[in-house]
């Protein structure tokens, strides 16, 4: 059974429709927020949307911060850039970047556009073709994260909130772990509008700190391993003079939560 | 704990000396592939899977996959059981890995487009990248021409491969053509090409040296994964996630200017989805692929040429030019009989013609004029007679000797026939053969001639009346009685020994009409077993008891019901290797496939089932004779010269269910049943000691990706999937050659919506009966109770109603105190209770265990109110067990959820009230990284075996108030989804692990 013939019995997917929303996803953002709230800060003012087509997560933060501020005086200094491979059609309140996010580039022009002020909130609900091979599609999984986390280390304030899709395979917790570096707190979300028969989940990084003597610079001719060498554990070739042998690395399960409340729609039903 | 096997995707093969080396998980396994056998499995990463090989000439193997990496000598390999002291990890992922050309060193390639370059021990010579050009690679491979010549050649996930120079660290060519990601891109040997293949579903041949694309080969049906370049770069193999391997030869135009990929040949060879590896040896003319079914698949390249004697075809052009003698003006083939020494034919003139197969000439045999315009050619060509009959009811029998001599000729006209239409024949005993005649009027009696073998003399005649609606298309004799199939899925069966002018009818079979093949098969418990199989592609194992049958009633059983994948099915036998082999045509091909283990033995293109055809046994396989166009073609269907498969797979997708045959074992091990993602439902057996498999069956009765499938009792089987489809099957294991499996009951169905899916089921059987309740949840938070009658083989509705509006994932029937209680678990993370005692026709009886008929009235009930609920998880509870036996008035129950936790709720049941109190808890918050997919209790419900999304299998203490580790070990199955556990007469466990592959593990603690 095709992926799309299912989604059009979903009642996401109407309920979507009925609110003027590009996809059924905007569901995920909305209740990862019900329980962390992190759109309802009055001084959220730059976020950036990665990987961000068709956009609904971008309708979302653009209702969040512009339509439903009662403070319109409050919105002169807002700026929400979503970026994506794909074109975008337009948002209102949304500079929209067609760019790969893996791209050193794609950052200066962030960067461009917030007049190098920082970000306060970035997401990322980016996801890879999946190839079958599950620890290839886990693995670059984690690539597109890390990416993404790389552009945010450069953009991102001091206790600013990261969040991001995942799929909670085998390795997710080397992934925890990793993450445990940059921020002080790392949940684990499943949101209800998520399936609950995909692995699907999203990480919730909040209170950005980086490691004191780690200064994240972009470089076009390091690998994103490379970039984080110094912040977390892993060791690249170069330093070596041996090939590594296989060690254990550090896991970490993260704290696993909810979002989006039992009484609202359940994405495993069938209505 | 300990593994024991591992079934699973097979990502990398590669051919060296007389072996194959696979790349299998985390092994890497090492076959003979001229004797098929397995010389050695070594374990060579922890937790990685091996996704490439390399193999040096001076004889060291280089095994890689995700950032491991290990190189020994090949004699490591075969061996050890573990290198696993040579495993290194690197910090990215590994894209391809192989030795320098004189050996010494080795490059890795990673997905960052960095080579990091070694010596065999290890040691780092140095580290190459290309300035710029540092995003992620889908794909890639190293090109070592010379000791100072590498290139490399990486696949991008923007549609560009990028070839550089490995010393110089120089961009040599960005290769622009391309749409999606680069899944595979590779180098001639001779430097004059390179291959890609992509997103897009084309391959690509470039010329290196220029850098220009040369020619695109369009022809599969969706992604493409591998290539090589195999006969001196002339020719391109290619495997897809469209289950084929395909061979294209690379044309080069006389002046050398235009070049272009044909595709020559296409192989089904594996399952449902994706073939990841390929090589070809180039000598033998072989291919070997592995697949995410795990099957190691051989594929002979040149099989219908192989001794250059298994085709051939003839005009009439050519025949008659060879005869020397003149054909009539439309002179043409009616019919044949292929024979050991060669083919008898006739012609539209009554021309006998011999087709001698080894001094490869024709001769006319004889010449008879009665058997012109209609003639039917059939014979029996073991005993080297040949048949002819006219619509006339004369018969002309011919027996050659084993050198194609005429040694006797008979002929007869045979009284009482209005015109004769039909003639079939058929091997009686040893010492005769027993011939039908068949009118096309209904009034007409059939007529069967018992013939002597060596002087043809008619030894005996039978005539029996005609049923209504019968018209014969195939015939079996066994002992004293013939069995017609007929259309309308009608069999006949005559009693020569009898009295009975009527044969016995079996009417309506299957669903289909035309019955094409009714042979017998074995003998189980003194009664015979035929295997009937019917063109729209049903097939049967039947029992008969034929001594007490009578006209008035046949007494048969179904032993086993399925359905072949596709096509028209035409015929079947089991071969000598107790596999169930079928034939048949689909579109405008005629196939051989291997039921048993699910692959094709060959196709050829016939044109399609209209055709006239026979495939004949010639004692050292099957000849397929055929006309197509007038011309007269032949195929020999000889045993491979190499075995088919080195390893038979399981499922090509996601097993979601696994239920061992518990009550006895089988053949040192235990039946069970799969049910998988790939929408069927699998029998197999394993081995206790080695964890080996054995397929019997494949059932494709469901059409929706399975949920769940559970041995009920010692041969009952339930499972159950989208669309409401949940089958009872009926497992017969007396057979000692294999056991069988047909569908006894369907569960109606109340809706046409697709996606409405059967989430799971339980029952509670009725004492000494195969009588039960059934209760079955639904992902429309619907909650049905019913019973099976098994005297009628019906389900009738007692108890619908609804929980909420989410999915109910399980559900289980629980009696503690003579109540039966309803327990199912929903999405939202809750334990909901029903008490469902006084809902149902039935009681329980004293020991709780079964149930009793109480006589009370049969009607459909609406469900009552949960009596309690409680949250225990924070969202979907994916699998729980029960245990009500080992407290009184207790039922422990054991949840694992979405949320990585584990718990144990213990419910009492208050004596007077009979409510239920939920008296304590354990609650593992991080039992998990990941999803809780399976938990089951064992070893008489004192541990606990959980399977998680991580890979990891854990197993608790139960016994006292809170959940206790005791043991946790990976698994190198992926998506692990689901266990199933057994208990051995000397009490040891073994239990099965089931996701993308199946693992056999065995537990002492
Ligand atoms: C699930 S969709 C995002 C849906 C979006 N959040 C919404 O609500 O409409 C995933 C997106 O990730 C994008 N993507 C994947 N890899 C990317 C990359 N390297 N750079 C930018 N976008 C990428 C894909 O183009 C795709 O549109």
């Amino acid at each position: 059974m095709g992926k799309s013939s299912k989604d059009k019995r979903d009642l996401y997917y109407r309920k979507a429709k009925e609110q003027g929303y590009r996809a059924r996803s905007a569901f995920k953002l909305l209740q990862l927020n019900e329980q962390f709230h992190f759109l309802d800060d009055p001084n959220l003012k730059r976020v950036v949307d990665l990987c961000a087509a068709p956009g609904s997560w971008s309708q979302v933060l653009s209702r969040k911060l512009f339509t439903e501020d009662p403070d319109k005086e409050n919105t002169k200094d807002k700026k929400i850039i979503a970026v994506d491979l794909q074109p975008m059609s337009p948002i209102d309140n949304v500079i929209t970047l067609q760019a790969d996010i893996t791209h050193p580039k794609t950052l200066a022009k962030i960067l461009e556009l917030f007049g190098n002020e920082k970000a306060d909130f970035v997401c990322s609900d980016g996801a890879p073709d999946v190839t079958g091979l599950h620890d290839l599609d886990e693995y670059v999984q984690q690539q597109l994260i890390m990416s993404a986390l790389q552009l945010t280390t450069c953009i991102l304030k001091t206790g600013g909130t990261f969040i991001a899709k995942i799929f909670r395979g085998r390795d997710i917790d080397l992934l925890y772990s990793q993450l445990g570096f940059l921020f002080k707190r790392v949940i684990c979300a499943k949101p209800r509008s998520s399936r609950g028969t995909s692995l699907e989940a999203f990480i919730v990084c909040m209170d950005y700190s980086p490691p004191k003597n780690w200064f994240p610079e972009l470089d076009v001719n390091k690998s994103v391993t490379e970039f984080f060498e110094g912040c977390m554990v892993t060791k690249d070739e170069s330093s070596n003079d041996i090939l590594p042998a296989w060690v254990e690395e550090d896991r970490v399960i993260a704290e696993f939560m909810s979002c989006g409340g039992l009484d609202s729609y359940d994405s495993d039903a069938t209505y | 704990m300990k593994e024991i096997s591992h079934h699973g995707p097979g990502l990398c093969v590669k051919f060296y000396d007389e072996f194959v080396y696979a790349g299998y998980g985390p092994y890497i396994e090492q076959y003979n592939y001229k004797s098929g056998e397995l010389i050695n499995r070594c374990r060579v990463f922890r937790k990685n899977k091996v996704h490439g090989i390399s193999i040096s000439s001076n004889g060291y193997i280089l095994a890689y996959g995700a950032r491991s990496a290990a190189v020994c000598s090949l004699s490591d390999i075969s061996d050890n059981v573990s290198i696993l002291q040579e495993e290194r990890l690197l910090a990215e992922w590994i894209t391809c890995g192989e030795f320098s050309a004189d050996g010494n060193k080795v490059f890795l390639l990673t997905c960052y487009n960095k080579v990091i370059i070694s010596d065999i021990i290890g040691t780092i010579i140095g580290v190459k990248t290309i300035k710029g050009e540092r995003s992620i690679l889908y794909s890639g491979s190293i090109k070592p021409f010379s000791d100072e010549l590498v290139y490399i050649s990486a696949g991008t996930v923007m549609g560009g491969v990028l070839v550089w120079n490995l010393y110089e660290e120089s961009i040599v060519h960005n290769l622009k053509g391309h749409e999606g990601s680069i899944f595979y891109s590779t180098i001639s040997d001779n430097g004059k090409y390179l291959a890609s293949c992509s997103d897009d579903r084309s391959i690509r041949l470039w010329d290196l040296k220029t850098g220009a694309e040369l020619t695109i080969g369009w022809g599969h049906t969706a992604r493409i994964w591998n290539l090589k370049f195999f006969q001196d770069d002339r020719k391109i193999i290619s495997v897809s996630e469209d289950c084929t391997c395909r061979v294209w030869d690379i044309i080069v135009d006389e002046d050398g200017k235009s070049v272009l990929l044909q595709q020559s040949n296409i192989y089904e060879v594996h399952q449902i989805k994706n073939v990841w590896g390929v090589d070809v040896n180039s000598d033998h003319m072989i291919a070997v692929t592995s697949g995410n079914d795990g099957r190691l698949k051989i594929t002979d390249l040149i099989q219908t040429s192989r001794t250059g004697k298994e085709t051939g075809s003839f005009s009439i052009q050519k025949i008659q030019d060879e005869l020397d003698i003149p054909f009539e003006k439309g002179e043409i083939i009616k019919g044949f009989q292929w024979f050991s020494f060669g083919l008898i034919a006739v012609t539209s003139f009554g021309k006998i013609l011999k087709y001698g197969d080894v001094n490869k000439k024709w001769t006319l045999e004889l010449e008879d004029k009665r058997f012109s315009s209609f003639v039917i050619v059939s014979g029996i060509s073991s005993k080297n007679i040949a048949i002819f009959m006219n619509n006339k009811a004369d018969i002309l029998l011919l027996r050659f000797d084993a050198v194609g001599n005429l040694q006797l000729s008979s002929d007869y006209n045979i009284k009482g026939l209005k015109k004769s239409t039909n003639c079939l024949v058929s091997i009686f005993d040893r010492k005769s053969i027993i011939l039908l005649l068949e009118s096309p009027n209904p009034r007409d009696r059939l007529i069967f001639l018992k013939i002597d073998n060596y002087n043809l003399d008619i030894l005996q005649e039978f005539r029996f009346n005609r049923p209504d609606n019968f018209v014969t298309t195939c015939m079996e004799a066994f002992e004293d009685y013939i069995l017609l199939g007929s259309r309308f899925s009608t069999i006949g069966i005559f009693n020569l020994k009898g009295s009975d002018v009527d044969p016995y009818l079996i009417r309506k079979l299957t669903p289909g009409d035309t019955i094409t093949s009714v042979s017998f098969v074995e003998i189980e418990k003194k009664l015979p077993i035929f295997s009937v199989t019917n063109r729209d592609g049903y097939f049967n194992f039947i029992t008969i008891d034929l001594k007490r049958s009578s006209c008035k009633r046949v007494h048969f059983s179904v032993l086993h019901s399925n359905k072949v994948s596709k096509g028209f099915l035409e015929g079947a036998y089991i071969d000598d290797k107790n596999q169930y082999i079928t034939y048949g045509f689909k579109s405008s091909l005629f196939y051989m496939y291997n039921e048993t283990n699910c692959y094709e033995i060959m196709s050829e293109p016939c044109g399609g089932a209209h055709r006239q055809w026979n495939l004949f046994p010639d004692g050292r396989g099957f000849v397929l004779v055929y006309i197509k166009a007038s011309d007269l073609h032949y195929r020999k269907i000889r045993e491979p010269r190499f075995p088919a498969v080195l390893k038979n797979g399981l499922h090509g997708r996601e097993i979601r269910d696994i239920s061992i045959l518990k009550s006895q074992p089988y053949k040192n091990g235990y039946l069970f049943c799969t049910a998988s993602e790939d929408t069927t439902v699998r029998l197999s057996h394993f081995d206790q000691d080695t964890g080996d498999i054995t397929n019997y069956w494949l059932q494709r009765k469901h059409v929706s990706g399975l949920q769940r499938c559970k041995f009920i009792n010692h041969h009952l089987m339930i499972s159950c999937s989208a669309r409401e489809e949940l089958f009872l099957w009926d497992i017969d294991q007396d057979s000692s050659s294999r056991p069988y499996i047909s569908t006894r009951a369907t569960l109606p169905t109340s809706s046409d919506i697709p996606d409405l899916r059967i989430m799971d089921f339980d029952v509670k059987f009725l004492l000494n009966s195969d009588s039960f309740l059934l209760a079955t949840v639904y992902s429309d938070s619907v909650i049905k109770v019913w019973s099976f009658d098994e005297a009628t083989n019906k389900f009738a509705l007692l108890i619908e109603g609804r929980y909420e509006t989410c999915c109910l994932l399980n559900v289980k029937l629980e009696s503690v105190a003579k109540q039966l209680y309803l327990i199912t678990t929903p999405t939202d993370g809750h334990v909901v209770v029903y008490n469902i005692t006084d809902y149902i026709p039935y009681e329980l009886a004293d020991n709780f265990q079964f149930l009793l008929e109480n006589f009370n009235e049969c009607k459909t009930l609406p469900l009552p109110n949960y009596i309690t609920k409680f949250l225990v998880h924070q969202s979907g509870i994916k699998t729980f067990c029960t245990d009500s036996e080992s407290l009184p008035r207790t039922i422990k129950i054991f949840t694992g959820g979405d949320d990585n936790a584990i718990a144990m709720n213990i419910l009492k049941v208050d004596a007077d009230s009979l409510g239920i109190i939920s008296s304590s808890s354990s609650f593992i918050e991080d039992a998990a990284s990941s999803t809780i997919t399976s938990i089951s209790l064992f070893d008489k419900n004192r541990k606990l075996m959980m399977t998680s999304v991580d890979q990891l299998v854990k197993v608790w203490d139960v016994t006292g108030d809170d959940l206790v580790p005791i043991d946790k070990r990976y698994t190198t199955i992926a998506d692990t989804g689901s266990l199933d556990v057994v208990t051995l007469e000397d009490s040891s466990t073994l239990s099965l692990i089931g996701g993308v592959g199946i693992s056999l593990w065995k537990l002492a603690f």
